[in-house]
């Protein structure tokens, strides 16, 4: 009699559960936007949207496991969303999946020609616009002025190991980055001309360059921590432990909390080569899912529009420093005085997109490794670099 | 003959739900691993994939390398270590955690439950950046207070896998315990005071009476185990692995070698191939290992 | 005599002091997150750490109690785990009674493959669960969720119950059949109290499950007010950039605790009617 209860009970418990699951309108004024992104940028975004566009009802919705659960519900009405904010960097792999609509048809073109060219570069993927770029992210020099003095910033690499030298020990760096991290070396392996992959998919077209890359890398690692993760790397930073670091404009909120006198700074130049350590940057920005491109084109329209007045660049870069896309933002009299936007500005300018192909998925964890096996295991350059190039092609052609 | 029929239709009634929600979540997605495995499915044919047979598991023979040889000893190796050590650590803990007069045994097991309550990832987390962590991690605080040489825990193979074995049997030690301790509750306690009568040590009396009562009940729980054991993933890959924050170990067991060499392609044709191979390889050592069980 | 109560006494004090010990060793990597926790600097790291946090605040647990919707996560796991071990024990008791009392044809073959069938690599499963879940209309949906939790723990919740019939010994429901009890009635009464430690073992198991699990639960289910507190806290720290490692440690302590007091709690039923009851007959 008890356990019949008691399943009567749960009975009752999963019926009532059912009763108030979620159901999905379909308003053709309603955008659902999945994000992953701090509050901060989403409420200016939906301020924005509020004078701009107030007939669309925008719904942003945060999801944390982002591109994995578009890969699910990518091409599912029922439980996507119209629209999504995220790097350009997958939008190679979701346009080959089929989930995203080309967004051009959207934007007229003089629109298009306010945004910077290395934005829309980044999203453009065999000759189409996946994304509306808002702004954009790069790694940047930033120094401790309590230790390092204006005139101390190092212009080229040599300089900096110069610095370096005569600054480490005793439990202080003068200088930290994320050395074996594919992310963070990419710009080494820039400086000296080399790729992580190019535009056709093919690993580390030229071996050269990345090879001189990691030998004369390695001379620095050595002045620097045996960890590449980014907790130790920032900490030695905020707590004065090392004078200057390379890190993203999400450092910037933290060092000024703890009270950092902080510079910010243009690369340093390989003095081999005479190129700037150019970084990764990342162009985060609006994707179309496309049933949404098909169903509500009309407020995706209106979306775009509202989204491609210089206003809201002007507004999120306020809110939470981030660069705009758009250069018409950089008239504004804020932004043009704000030290940590306009260096992102410049380094722009040298920075190179991440490559938006399918294969650059298994080239973090390719080339993270042959940075761990060089610098943290002490292995043989050469013999690294072959295996890594061979896992690479191995891995490429897995792919298909 | 009729009643036994009717028997058997009652007990697989009573069994149904349970077994069919089993069929729904534990053997379905092994059979769709299975059909996915023969198709195109990668990110070229995301959502409109089409059989192509046995290309996958041809390209995964690739796959099992030397690399995978040697990634595949290490996870034995570990799996044995693990085992051995939870076994043996969780028995004594259990039993003197039964100790008669022992007032505050609520509050130690409670305390020692901890491990289990937190969230996998925030745990290993806390040992990877608070523990080991060559820069600020305690463990290079104390060697330093020590005046010894500060070490890259987590960095060289051997290291990496002991720092992988203590963290594992911290995550895991929990449930072990608890288990242990529950089928300990069922002994009959008149079985020990007869023994006590006869004289019977300490010894004696754990492997004469503890030992055989218990094991028959730990039993699933401890293949349940070895099973997880087997093919941990996030362990060793949260503490060494993880993506921009390699460690430089290459310590691999097969599942994060799989992950490495396969999973991070995006082709999951080809990724459910190299998962059923892995669940075959699983299949042929269980079968082994019930045999000595026996 | 005296002699011998002496030596039991040292030896208790003996097995004291090392669980205080083994106690503390333990809860180092806990000790360091309540540290952190109640820190006021926004690191996970220090170079001169200490158990005693130096600039003590209570503002990271304000935060986590009132800044985030953690009322509404709370309320969705609670909701979720009570579910899911209802089920669960509801499901299994049954199945896991006929699999250890009554023979039947496939018994020992079900037996054997669900062991085996459960240690599948399940990191490629998300994909056959959506597939499943989806017609159903149970994708962002808790019951779900519910059925996947439920699913997942039941091969285990079937044989660790199973397990603990075993060691009931026959007798005893023999003899209660000879008063003329029917079946349910002899679960009901009388092995379910004899097995309680393991009923409540299997519950604790699957509530913790339930618990920390988020991989489904972020998945499957969209928007903030879904989230359970698993997946509150790792969106938390997802967003690692910007991330607050101190409130962040304080959630995982804020999340944990409960599990701890439910265990606590439950250890007063964890002796087994065997031995408590006068049963031995």
């Amino acid at each position: 009699m008890k356990r019949f209860a008691a399943w009567i009970l749960a009975a009752i418990m999963v019926l009532s559960l059912g009763a108030c699951g979620t159901k999905k309108q379909s308003n053709s004024n309603e955008l659902v936007i999945w994000h992953d992104k701090e509050e901060s940028i989403i409420s200016a975004l939906s301020d924005c949207l509020k004078e701009a566009a107030p007939e669309l009802q925008v719904v942003f919705e945060k999801k944390t496991s982002l591109t994995d659960s578009l890969k699910l519900v990518g091409n599912d009405p029922a439980a996507a969303p119209d629209l999504f904010i995220f790097a350009h960097d997958k939008v190679g792999v979701f346009a080959e999946m089929g989930i995203l609509a080309p967004v051009s048809q959207f934007l007229d073109e003089k629109t298009l020609e306010n945004y910077l060219p290395m934005t829309l570069q980044a999203a453009t993927y065999h000759d189409t616009l996946y994304q509306l770029p808002l702004y954009f992210e790069t790694l940047l020099f930033m120094y401790n002025r309590k230790y390092m003095q204006d005139d101390e910033v190092p212009a080229d690499t040599d300089a900096l190991f110069e610095y370096m030298q005569a600054n480490t020990g005793r439990g202080r760096y003068g200088f930290v980055e994320q050395h074996s991290t594919a992310y963070y070396s990419a710009a080494w392996i820039h400086g000296f001309g080399g790729q992580i992959i190019n535009e056709n998919g093919q690993p580390f077209p030229e071996g050269q360059p990345i090879k001189d890359a990691l030998t004369y890398h390695k001379k620095f690692v050595e002045l620097m921590p045996g960890e590449t993760e980014y907790n130790t790397v920032n900490t030695l930073f905020l707590e004065g432990k090392a004078d200057a670091t390379i890190g993203g404009p999400w450092m910037v909120p933290s060092a000024r909390n703890a009270g950092i006198e902080l510079g910010i700074a243009t690369m340093p130049v390989v003095s081999s080569t005479g190129k700037p350590l150019a970084p990764y940057s990342g162009i985060q920005g609006l994707h179309v899912l496309t049933f949404a491109a098909k169903e509500k084109a009309e407020a995706v329209q209106k979306l775009f529009t509202a989204l491609s007045q210089p206003e809201i660049g002007v507004k999120l870069a306020v809110a939470s420093g981030c660069a705009p896309a758009n250069s018409l933002c950089y008239e504004n009299e804020d932004i043009r005085n704000d030290e940590l936007v306009q260096s992102m500005r410049k380094t722009a300018e040298i920075a190179i997109p991440m490559p938006n192909i399918p294969e650059m998925d298994v080239m973090w964890t390719v080339v993270g490794n042959l940075l761990t096996d060089v610098n943290l295991s002490h292995k043989a350059i050469d013999p690294s670099f072959d295996a890594a190039l061979k896992k690479a092609n191995d891995l490429i052609a897995a792919m298909h | 003959m009729k009643s036994r029929r009717k028997d058997a239709l009652i007990s697989y009634s009573w069994s149904a739900p349970s077994l069919i929600l089993i069929l729904l979540m534990v053997v379905f997605p092994i059979f769709y691993t299975g059909y996915i495995s023969l198709t195109n499915m990668n990110v070229y044919h995301w959502f409109n994939f089409s059989i192509v047979g046995a290309k996958n598991y041809i390209q995964a023979l690739f796959v099992f390398d030397s690399g995978f040889l040697s990634s595949l000893l290490a996870t034995i190796l570990w799996t044995v270590i693990s085992m051995f050590l939870q076994l043996t650590i969780a028995f004594v803990l259990a039993s003197l955690l039964n100790m008669p007069k022992l007032r505050l045994r609520k509050l130690y097991k409670t305390l020692l439950m901890f491990p289990w309550a937190m969230p996998g990832y925030v745990s290993i987390l806390l040992w990877k950046t608070g523990i080991f962590n060559s820069q600020f991690g305690l463990l290079n605080q104390w060697m330093e207070k020590l005046g010894a040489q500060t070490i890259q825990w987590l960095s060289n193979d051997v290291s990496a896998f002991i720092c992988c074995s203590i963290v594992n049997l911290w995550l895991a030690l929990p449930f072990m315990i608890m288990i242990m301790d529950g089928a300990m509750q069922s002994i009959d306690k008149s079985y020990y005071d007869s023994a006590l009568l006869d004289g019977a040590s300490w010894l004696e009396r754990t492997f004469y009476i503890t030992v055989p009562a218990i094991k028959s009940i730990i039993a699933p729980a401890v293949i349940i185990t070895v099973f997880t054991t087997f093919k941990q993933f996030d362990v060793v890959y949260l503490l060494t692995q993880q993506a921009g924050a390699q460690t430089g170990s290459g310590f691999h067991t097969i599942l994060t070698y799989a992950y490495e060499n396969a999973f991070i392609t995006n082709n999951y044709g080809y990724s459910s191939a190299i998962s059923i191979l892995i669940f075959l390889l699983l299949i042929v050592f269980s079968a082994k290992f019930e045999l000595k069980e026996e | 005599m005296s002699s011998k109560k002496a030596k039991e006494t040292a030896k208790l004090t003996a097995v004291n002091l090392f669980f205080i010990l083994l106690c503390f060793v333990t809860l180092i990597p806990i000790l360091y997150a309540v540290s952190v926790s109640f820190s006021g600097q926004n690191s996970l790291l220090s170079s001169d750490f200490s158990f005693i946090p130096k600039n003590f605040t209570w503002d990271n647990y304000k935060e986590v109690l009132f800044g985030e919707d953690i009322g509404i996560w709370f309320r969705n796991t609670v909701l979720l785990a009570v579910v899911t071990v209802t089920l669960s024990l509801s499901l299994a008791i049954p199945a896991a009674y006929c699999f250890s009392r009554r023979r039947f044809p496939g018994r020992k073959a079900i037996l054997k493959s669900l062991v085996l069938l459960n240690s599948f690599p399940a990191i490629l499963s998300m994909f056959a669960i959506y597939r499943l879940l989806r017609p159903m209309g149970l994708v962002n949906h808790r019951l779900g969720l519910i059925l996947v939790y439920t699913g997942t723990m039941m091969v285990f919740s079937l044989w660790n119950t199973k397990g603990y019939f075993d060691t009931v010994p026959l007798e005893i429901e023999e003899a209660a059949h000879i008063d003329g009890a029917n079946d349910i009635q002899v679960v009901l009464k009388i092995v379910l109290p004899l097995a309680r430690p393991s009923i409540i073992v299997t519950g604790l198991m699957v509530l913790i499950y339930v618990w920390n699990e988020y991989i489904y639960a972020t998945t499957f289910m969209t928007g903030e007010a879904n989230y359970t507190l698993a997946a509150g806290l790792n969106a938390l720290q997802a967003t690692e950039m910007q991330g607050s490692w101190p409130v962040f440690a304080a959630a995982s302590i804020a999340v944990s605790l409960p599990v701890l007091v439910i265990f606590f709690l439950c250890q007063k039923y964890m002796t087994s009617g065997l031995t408590a009851g006068g049963v031995k007959g």
